[in-house]
């Protein structure tokens, strides 16, 4: 009962802050001095009609919000207009009919290009992260397991050395080495291949795949590492690993059986606390290696300024990055059972 | 009460402290300090140490783009034919500035939530940590992204971008400190006197979370550091002012890895790993002096066993008929640290009959606990059995290999630790860590009857069988001592250890832990090893008593000798500090002073500094082990006959 009670608070509470979300990123946009209708209509070719007729397209003619003027300083609202009316109400009435508005750069609606990025970002964290999680928890496990010696020396310096790299650095440096190394330098796919063979195709999707995954496990793995590894020299000096030993247990029992479960829970709070933080770092690798996803999406709007790109991508980063974290949080009540019955 | 109150609460909680001296101590954060030194020495000097000046394009020619390290450009040139040595050299002040005046503004607005949601707490806490969580979730980095790519990217802009969004972690961890300060005696006492809030905050508060806030501020330091990078990489940054992240930007984006022109992208790079490599260090050094680690785990192999003296008749004990289960003979442990050995236990020899119960008493730190450890080898991994050997069964614990030991362990040998302490593991059932033991040592139980040899044990020791499947928090402190016993039985041991099972228990709960031990003793059989400083305990148990002082035997013999003719001045004192209720009314009296400590032994008689009756030799000569009757022994030379 508890349990249930914790997921709908949590469930509650995720939903709060997608809302704080949609609107940040509306009023970012429409507050900020980069906004759509001076940065993306400004261009001095176009005639007065034009540039009406834009605005009407992208609905910029309408006023941002109901009469607000007592506590807006920027005087985004008008009065005497019907509330349904504003840009707002729109935005968030198209958001839920799943309209993202259209590129700018691609002319084409936003939530189409992202949907495909979406996936191609999630292939690519989803590899990476499973790829650091085991190795970070295997290497910091041990590194723990055998303190004080030169391996534990060994893993904390290389350690700390590789959560000390810019992430996009350390992927330039592996793109360098790669190209010449008969890797292709970016992209998810060589053009063409969609004649081929399926088990081409996949072949040729793990050859692009190969650098950005690499870059992402190095680097969260040095991260996931150092946390198991003190996480895991707390619990080894736990009462109950003398119990455990006492009781006649091997060294890999105890390890396994006592000693993992306690010590992956800061883990747990850790890969849900840096989602946001993985993000950033999928930034990077994404616009080194030209990778189609939403990072990728994002440096390309930054470039092109492809505002409603970069508000959608925004906000698909921004959102699935809160229910990824609603995941993290439900997966920690589940490994600590004193969360659960408290 | 108040006179107490005022000794151990000082009025201001601030000491002098040489924080160098404790800095200087650990050499990560040493390092770290040195390569930010070598950082903040470049960019105040840069002009002096760039061979060009980074504005001006005089001389530079067509022929000059992507050239490689030479005589003339140390570390090559760029795109458009300037020194990267040079450009390098003025990035470094980007980095730094923008480190340190965004984590600036980071911390002051994560140092003022904290605080205030500490200090405050109720709807001001609720309402800051709620609106915390919820900027914890949302990703900074893109957020940053779009808001200095909607505005203008000035260095300011930057600055203040990264500035504003970097605050979380601090308000966090400033949080819980400042309620972890709160509530101490010196801050409830200036409450009390009538100080204002912001007295307190400003003069017994903030001294508290400023250490734990350094350590946060130079991780909050390193971020901004790469999220400026970062942002001048994907094309963010000031056109006017140079930064590494920059350099990397345009030599990727203008053809440096096509003409294969490495050093204008690895050169930039190696500056940020530098700045943030060190920032790394001292952050994990300083953190190492605010929370020290234990320096060993129960996992570390432990320091092998060997005989370090020819072998001794060791003394016998004990009166009883029965057979010897547990023989430990001239037993010595040693700790071993940075070199040096400390003496533990010190020749200790006893032997334990079948059903005998025999207590280990002396005062903390006598090496009660220790000798108990070295008995099934469980030391912590400083400790070696230095001599001796523990015979049970005709076999040497002290001799035997790992495997063969983690056989006999608990099967012949379990240890009953305390249960109010972290004994079992909080994340798995108690059923399910009882039918752990059995399947350890009885591999082929049968699974149909595991369930009911659980149940069986647990009645057995008072807990009905529905708690099988709760967890150990969901016990109290009675529950999870009983919980501890039927783990210890599960595998039929010959021989229990128990240590001070009692101690963090309450009175009433206490008395029935013991009369179920003692109870469980006669009906199963058992030899046990009670450790214990209550000597009322002792009494009602025990069955022969072992007192220990630093380390060595001080007296063994069988209770009521024990009680009525002690003849150790230990154990006279000992026993003054106990009511007894069956003599006449006496004075309590403690014996002043403590233990030695064991690096530093007194050269005789270890006890002879708080010996009220010691005399000259005492303090020169340690004294034998002296047989004083059939089953009472007593090291002290006025026993001597």
């Amino acid at each position: 009962m508890n349990r249930w009670h914790l997921l709908q608070k949590k469930a509650l509470w995720s939903l709060f802050t997608i809302a704080f979300v949609i609107v940040l990123n509306f009023f970012l946009f429409r507050v900020l001095p980069g906004d759509p209708a001076r940065a993306g209509i400004k261009d001095p070719r176009l005639t007065p009609e034009t540039i009406e007729a834009l605005r009407t397209r992208f609905g910029l003619d309408k006023p941002v919000i109901n009469c607000f003027k007592t506590i807006n300083p920027l005087v985004l609202g008008a009065c005497d207009v019907n509330p349904l009316e504003t840009q707002f109400v729109i935005y968030v009435k198209n958001l839920f009919l799943g309209d993202l508005g259209v590129s700018y750069y691609y002319n084409r609606p936003v939530e189409d290009i992202l949907k495909e990025r979406l996936w191609n970002t999630i292939l690519l964290i989803g590899l990476g992260q499973i790829l650091a999680i085991l190795i970070g928890m295997a290497y910091g496990i041990f590194a723990a397991w055998k303190a004080r010696t030169v391996i534990d020396y060994g893993a904390l310096i290389t350690g700390l050395i590789a959560w000390s790299l810019p992430t996009f650095w350390l992927g330039i440096i592996l793109l360098f080495w790669g190209s010449s190394h008969g890797f292709p330098i970016s992209g998810k796919s060589t053009p063409g291949m969609s004649s081929y063979p399926l088990m081409m195709q996949i072949g040729d999707l793990a050859k692009h795949l190969f650098l950005p995954t690499v870059t992402y496990t190095i680097v969260y793995m040095a991260e996931y590492m150092l946390i198991m590894r003190s996480s895991l020299l707390d619990v080894l000096s736990e009462d109950y690993i003398l119990t455990a030993k006492a009781k006649g247990l091997s060294v890999f029992q105890i390890l396994k059986d006592h000693a993992l479960k306690n010590g992956m829970l800061p883990l747990v709070t850790v890969i849900a606390i840096n989602l946001g933080y993985t993000v950033g770092g999928v930034i990077q690798i994404e616009s080194v290696f030209s990778w189609p996803g939403l990072g990728g999406a994002l440096y390309e709007a930054v470039n092109r300024t492809d505002f409603p790109m970069l508000q959608g991508a925004f906000l698909l980063i921004a959102v699935s990055v809160v229910v990824a974290n609603f995941i993290a949080d439900l997966t920690y009540s589940y490994l600590d059972p004193r969360v659960q019955t408290g | 009460m108040n006179v107490q109150l005022t000794e151990s609460s000082p009025a201001a909680p601030v000491q002098r402290v040489n924080y160098w001296k404790i800095v200087s101590r650990n050499r990560v954060a040493l390092l770290g300090i040195l390569m930010i030194a070598v950082a903040v020495i470049v960019a105040l000097f840069a002009p002096l140490i760039a061979r060009y000046d980074p504005k001006s394009s005089e001389g530079i020619s067509s022929s000059d783009v992507y050239n490689p390290p030479s005589a003339k450009h140390w570390l090559g040139t760029d795109d458009v034919g300037k020194d990267i040595f040079t450009n390098f050299v003025y990035g470094t002040r980007v980095s730094l500035i923008v480190g340190f005046f965004a984590s600036f503004i980071s911390i002051v607005i994560g140092g003022i939530i904290g605080l205030m949601a500490g200090f405050y707490g109720g709807r001001v806490e609720n309402f800051l940590m709620r609106f915390t969580d919820i900027m914890l979730v949302i990703p900074d980095l893109p957020l940053i992204v779009v808001i200095v790519a909607l505005t203008k990217a000035s260095l300011m802009n930057i600055i203040f971008v990264i500035g504003i969004f970097g605050w979380t972690t601090t308000a966090r961890i400033v949080r819980s400190q400042t309620l972890a300060v709160k509530s101490r005696k010196f801050v409830l006492r200036a409450k009390a006197i009538g100080a204002g809030n912001w007295h307190i905050v400003i003069h017994h508060i903030l001294p508290l979370v400023l250490p734990i806030m350094v350590v946060n501020a130079i991780l909050v330091v390193s971020s901004a550091i790469l999220s400026e990078s970062t942002l001048a990489f994907i094309g963010l940054s000031d056109p006017t002012a140079i930064s590494w992240g920059q350099m990397l930007n345009f030599a990727f984006s203008r053809g440096a890895m096509s003409v294969g022109a490495w050093w204008a992208l690895v050169v930039p790079g190696f500056g940020i790993v530098w700045i943030v490599l060190a920032l790394t260090l001292l952050g994990n050094g300083l953190e190492q002096i605010l929370n020290p680690r234990l320096e060993s785990h129960h996992l570390m192999p432990g320091r092998p066993s060997f005989q370090s003296e020819a072998e001794a008749a060791p003394v016998k004990t004990g009166k009883s008929t029965a057979p010897v289960l547990l023989d430990v003979q001239n037993l010595s442990v040693n700790y071993v640290s940075d070199g040096k050995v400390a003496q533990a236990v010190r020749n200790v020899s006893f032997q334990l009959h079948e059903g005998e119960l025999i207590g280990l008493v002396g005062e903390s730190g006598c090496g009660k606990t220790t000798l108990m450890m070295a008995l099934t080898r469980l030391l912590p991994a400083a400790g070696e059995i230095s001599n001796g050997h523990v015979i049970f069964h005709g076999k040497d614990l002290a001799a035997l290999t790992d495997e063969e030991l983690s056989n006999l362990r608990w099967s012949g040998i379990s240890v009953v630790f305390q249960g109010a302490m972290n004994a079992l593991n909080p994340v798995r059932t108690v059923g399910d860590q009882i039918e752990e033991a059995i399947l350890k040592h009885i591999p082929h139980f049968p699974p149909k009857a595991l369930s009911a040899r659980v149940e069986e044990l647990l009645d057995l020791v008072g807990i009905s069988a529905e708690h099988k499947n709760h967890f150990p928090h969901q016990y109290s402190g009675g529950m999870r001592q009983r919980a501890i016993i039927a783990m210890a039985l599960s595998c039929n041991p010959q021989v229990v250890i128990a240590d001070e099972p009692t101690t963090a228990l309450d009175v009433m709960i206490q008395a029935q832990i013991l009369e179920l031990l003692d109870e469980l003793r006669k009906k199963l059989g058992l030899a046990v090893l009670f450790v214990t400083h209550d000597l009322g305990i002792v009494a009602e148990m025990c069955d022969s008593v072992l007192v220990m002082y630093g380390g060595v035997t001080a007296e063994y013999a069988d209770v009521d000798t024990i009680y009525n003719a002690p003849r150790h001045p230990y154990t006279q004192e000992l026993l003054k500090a106990f009511p007894d209720l069956t003599k006449p009314e006496r004075r309590l009296t403690s014996i002043p002073g403590s233990p030695p400590k064991l690096d530093a032994l007194p050269p005789g008689c270890r006890f002879a500094p708080r010996c009220p009756v010691a005399f000259e030799r005492c303090s020169k000569e340690a004294p034998a082990l002296h047989r004083l009757g059939e089953n009472h022994l007593a090291s002290c030379h006025l026993v001597e006959a």
